[in-house]
């Protein structure tokens, strides 16, 4: 009876290319919108994991391994998995629903979402999220 | 010991209340439609069967906990408590969205 799909809840998409890949809920459309009369809900995932990092490697190799690819996509609320993680990254006026519309403007969008989650990866926090889900 | 041997008198008691709840109250019935009244949160209460396959129990009750709301672990399997709902097909999991009448949220919560 508590509403569980809100933003920064972490989820792991079920469906498409991304499937497997964790990812953190932006914005929700509950009652679907127009195109889509669903509910659905504006995600930032990860595309490709951080590497795992050592102390033995060098500064030039840990920004190496730290690299964080990201996505964003609109999910039906169908596809994911919701867990009981959240990631509070602020997100919200990097990616917008708009974004997805045009590509300049989703270029920006990933590249501000890659810096903000490499920043909250080298604090150490939320380490589960950007762990690899083995399956 | 937790409830281990579950008499016949609470197993019928809750049958007669899922009678009620389908004559007054509002459910679904299924899988798909379970794991949507979990996401909208319009379930109150999610009876399971006891042949559930174990991932899709384990799955129901990961929503349940996320959205707080009762299991209940029906002493019976699908074709029991299809029965128990007056269908002629097998249910494996339903959602009681509006008890109508009955007091099954009630009873089984202050249960558990």
């Amino acid at each position: 009876m508590v509403k569980f799909l809100k933003p920064n809840k972490a989820v792991i998409v079920l469906q498409g290319r991304y499937a497997g890949k964790k990812a953190v809920i932006v914005r929700t459309f509950d009652e679907g919108t127009r195109e889509r009369p669903y509910g659905h809900c504006l995600v930032a995932g990860i595309k490709k994991y951080p590497s795992k990092v050592i102390k033995k490697d060098s500064a030039k190799k840990t920004a190496k391994k730290s690299r964080v690819k990201a996505f964003i996509k609109l999910v039906n609320y169908q596809h994911l998995m919701p867990t009981r993680y959240t990631l509070d990254v602020d997100l919200k006026d990097a990616v917008a629903p708009d974004v997805l519309h045009a590509k300049d403007k989703k270029v920006t969008a990933l590249k501000e979402t890659k810096k903000r989650l490499e920043e909250r990866f080298k604090t150490g926090k939320n380490r589960w999220f950007f762990t690899k889900l083995r399956f | 010991m937790v409830a281990a041997k579950k008499t016949k008198k609470t197993h019928e008691s809750i049958n007669n209340r899922l009678a009620l709840v389908m004559k007054s109250g509002k459910y679904t019935l299924g899988y798909k439609t379970v794991l949507k009244s979990l996401r909208s949160s319009k379930g109150k209460m999610i009876i399971i069967a006891n042949n559930c396959p174990p991932l899709r129990k384990s799955e129901i009750e990961y929503y349940a906990m996320l959205a707080k709301v009762v299991v209940h672990h029906y002493n019976g399997n699908n074709v029991d408590l299809g029965t128990a709902c007056g269908k002629y097909y097998r249910v494996c999991c339903l959602s009681i969205i509006d008890p109508g009448d009955s007091d099954i949220i009630k009873t089984l919560s202050g249960e558990q």
